[in-house]
């Protein structure tokens, strides 16, 4: 048995229309990976979509692809996940799945005001899937404390649980704000839970449990993520062989510069210099201020004159991140209030 | 009203009256003299013997009775023989208001027993914390007592008593009332794994239990967390009133720290280079070394660490941030841990409490403390961490608390049956306590030199304590108040909420 698990596509995240079709382009490269690497299924555990209801172009270029999976009976199968589910019950996931272009496994009935969950069997393996959506500020808690688990848990065969949340024993530090569920929530005994939501790259064992693995966004969603993970990817699965895929979509170059005692021409010098030898073609730049100006304001850095140079040298798209450089004299303030407080 | 007897003699502070024969007044018991400026609160402490008849006569009537089985009829007997009851005066009482006494009651003056309107002024605070009911004597009154939780909760409490009084059903009874009142977050660490109710009735039970988090490392039940630490967040100050290190292998752990940051107790282990040669005696690193695998239950095989128990190397790194942010919440977070030593217990304390402290001092200075509810840790058997043969070696983080956290809202909920090693400067700074039955008089004294109320005539009133009694002295309490504890389970029951909120599986597909 050989499946893809993918996660937080979020087609359609970016804003700008230089990147809006980033993750498209993503999403893209990943099938053709999967058809490449002959995977039996996919599981997508969430955020297929960046909204319910995503940009057209953007949503063609997905049907596409999943038409290809479908045409070549490689079967998909999804949870909903906090971006692409609406409170409202619309999504264009139901669409989709009217068209059997794939099948979402939360699936099941209501026993006493408890949820019994089913299976889906795939066909060619004999897998047998199953999940929980995730909603937005992690809504889905609830489901988890009223699922009937002794089914699930007795079910013989191999397992799998998609789900969309952050586990509160396995999240990482920078990650500790998101809102996430105890592990126990989880039903016992799969042998593989598709993990998503938590933009991380993580794969463990735990006992009692099995395999839980979270192979991150197929495409970084912000700036930070840009920075900390240059790239997305998504996990191929192979009996117990569990092999990470890059998708490289753009080069990323990035530079963090501590402003402490400079002044704005200084810091505008000192970030040409680093990219002047750098060759940034099809590359995105990142570029992050941090520090207490020894002249001057932040609003004084001529990012004008940075920009224009870096896309002169063919960069694909520069991004900066300067809210956390300030000048002497507001650092005075904050320390007044301070103490006046 | 039944009257029970009248103040005959006495001073300020030893008031006496002699009982009306055919009434019964016991040590503890609430008493009203009337008087024309209101009602005199008052409380006996003592209660001997009277008589017109002197005491040898007394001895030859009881000889007589004894030796010589002589039948022998006192004339009058109920008026020259009787009881007489030393009392103290609790407060001065006018409509609903209630006043420290200044004034004594009349010669003569009649007492009666107390009763439920009399005590009116024992209104319910806007943060209010049921301690239990107000008991006279043995008699249970249909009174609860609150305190304003949110005071008590920041200017500490000491829980004292002997084993099997109570202190445990006391606690829970504490929980259940605050949770979900939103005015502060608790921190229990639960050494015999009673708070929750894995098994029985405990807070499991509360109808807003999503204001509990409970972490244990024992299959934890469905919807709570698995106790994962992960190493990283370990500092060696966190080791301070935990784990006696000595001087050399404080500085070791330190120089270890300093130079592996995050990963120092890995550097330990695994003896990594320092970049000041032969900083320590080999003999240090290696006593340091098998502390740290024994504390944290930590392996090591062919150069690679292995964690066998909760401190982990891959997982647990939001632990200590997410109970804080539970108790920023104003929820109780219930630590289990029974499958620990103290020492590892201690640590996860340390590594809490430190983590929460200094957020509470960001938010002091910042300005925000305001909004935030206090923060109160529970510590069992807490002359381990607050005794004075601990203190004697530095401070450690619940120290530092029990002396200036209520500055900051951080408090500690101290409970012990040994309170007397305490010493006197900390047990002077908790502002509430809840005595048990102690028959031992040093733990007594202790508390009893301590208090916020003056108990100094109340020793025999302690000693006499039954299960579920207990004396609270608070500054929050007009006075020295007794209480009855109520049993947990029919406290838990009276609020047990039956049927469960039905949620709607809107997106289910069938």
């Amino acid at each position: 048995m050989k499946f893809a698990h993918m996660a937080d596509c979020h087609i359609g995240s970016w804003r700008d229309p230089k990147l809006r079709d980033i993750s498209t382009d993503a999403f893209i490269k990943a099938i053709d990976k999967c058809i490449k690497e002959k995977v039996d299924f996919l599981l997508i555990a969430g955020d297929l979509f960046n909204t319910s209801f995503p940009r057209l172009d953007n949503l063609k270029a997905v049907v596409g692809k999943l038409k290809q999976l479908k045409d070549m009976e490689i079967p998909v199968y999804i949870v909903p996940g906090s971006h692409d589910y609406s409170p409202s019950g619309k999504t264009i996931l139901d669409v989709l799945e009217e068209a059997g272009l794939f099948a979402n496994v939360f699936k099941g009935t209501v026993e006493n005001g408890r949820l019994r969950l089913s299976f889906a069997v795939d066909k060619k393996t004999g897998a047998k899937i199953t999940g929980i959506l995730g909603k937005r500020g992690a809504l889905e808690k609830t489901y988890y404390e009223k699922l009937i688990t002794e089914n699930l848990e007795a079910e013989q065969g191999f397992k799998i649980f998609l789900f969309h949340s952050g586990i509160d024993e396995l999240k990482p530090k920078e990650m500790e704000n998101i809102i996430s569920q105890p592990l126990s929530l989880l039903p016992k005994g799969f042998d593989y839970y598709a993990g998503g939501h938590v933009h991380i790259v993580d794969d463990k064992q735990i006992e009692g449990y099995g395999r839980i693995a979270y192979p991150g966004p197929l495409f970084p969603n912000s700036f930070a993520e840009l920075e900390k993970l240059e790239r997305g990817g998504f996990f191929i699965v192979e009996g117990n062989d569990l092999k990470w895929e890059p998708i490289q979509v753009y080069n990323i170059e990035k530079l963090q510069l501590k402003c402490d005692h400079k002044n704005p021409e200084q810091i505008k010098n000192e970030v040409l210099n680093h990219f002047e030898s750098k060759e940034l073609n099809n590359t995105i730049v990142l570029i992050r201020l941090f520090g207490v100006l020894g002249d001057g304001k932040p609003s004084d850095i001529d990012f004008k004159e940075i920009f224009n140079a870096l896309y002169d040298k063919s960069a694909y798209f520069v991004m900066k991140s300067s809210h956390a450089v300030t000048s002497k004299e507001f650092e005075e303030i904050i320390a007044w209030k301070r103490k006046r407080n | 009203m039944l009257i029970k007897g009248q103040v005959i003699s006495g001073e300020f502070g030893r008031i006496i009256a002699r009982q009306k024969s055919g009434q019964s007044i016991e040590i503890g018991e609430l008493l009203i003299a009337d008087s024309g400026e209101g009602k005199i609160l008052l409380q006996v402490y003592d209660l001997v013997y009277g008589s017109q008849i002197s005491q040898q006569n007394l001895e030859m009537i009881a000889g007589m009775k004894l030796e010589e089985n002589t039948e022998f009829e006192l004339f009058d007997a109920e008026l020259r023989n009787y009881m007489l009851a030393m009392m103290k005066s609790l407060a001065t009482i006018r409509g609903k208001n209630a006043f420290i006494s200044k004034s004594l009651p009349k010669v003569f003056s009649e007492v009666r027993g107390v009763n439920e309107k009399d005590l009116e002024f024992l209104a319910k605070p806007k943060n209010s914390l049921l301690v239990g009911n107000l008991r006279s004597g043995s008699k249970l009154l249909d009174l609860p007592v609150y305190l304003d939780g949110e005071k008590v909760f920041s200017h500490h409490v000491l829980i004292a008593g002997t084993t099997g009084r109570g202190k445990s059903v006391l606690v829970s009874n504490l929980l259940w009332s605050a949770v979900g009142r939103g005015y502060c977050g608790i921190l229990v660490l639960d050494p015999h794994d009673e708070y929750y109710g894995r098994n029985k009735i405990g807070l499991k039970d509360h109808p807003n239990r999503g204001n509990i988090a409970y972490y244990t490392s024992k299959n934890a039940p469905i919807g709570t967390n698995a106790l994962r630490i992960n190493l990283d967040v370990i500092k060696p100050h966190h080791f301070d009133g935990v784990v006696d290190f000595s001087d050399a292998q404080r500085q070791c752990l330190n120089l270890y720290h300093k130079e592996h940051g995050d990963k120092w107790i890995e550097a330990v282990i695994l003896e990594k280079t320092l970049s000041i040669e032969n900083a320590f005696r080999p003999d240090t690193l290696a006593v340091v070394k098998r502390r740290l695998l024994y504390l944290l239950d930590l392996e090591f095989e062919s150069n690679k660490l292995f964690c066998k128990g909760i401190f982990q190397l891959n997982s647990g790194f939001a632990t200590i941030s997410d109970v804080c942010k539970h108790l920023e919440e104003g929820r109780i977070v219930i630590i289990d841990t029974s499958n620990f030593s103290g020492s590892v217990e201690l640590l996860i304390g340390s590594l809490i409490v430190n983590e929460i402290f200094n957020k509470y001092r960001f938010y002091k200075m910042n300005g925000s403390l305001n909004s935030k509810p206090v923060v109160s840790i529970v510590l069992e058997e807490a002359p381990r961490v607050l005794g004075r043969e601990i203190l004697e070696r530095g401070p450690n983080i619940f120290s530092t608390i029990a002396r200036e956290g209520r500055k900051f809202k951080v408090g500690i909920c101290a409970i012990t049956q040994l309170p007397s090693l305490i010493p006197r400067e900390i047990l002077a700074n908790i502002n509430t306590k809840i005595i048990l039955g102690i028959e031992m008089k040093p733990e007594r004294q202790a508390i009893i030199e301590s208090a916020s109320q003056d108990l100094s005539d109340d020793d025999r009133t302690i000693a006499s304590l039954d299960i579920g009694e207990a004396l609270l002295t608070s500054n929050f309490a007009r006075f020295a108040t007794p209480i009855s504890i109520p049993f947990f389970e029919n406290v838990a029951k009276s609020t047990f909420k039956n049927s469960e909120d039905a949620i709607e599986f809107s997106e289910l597909k069938s």
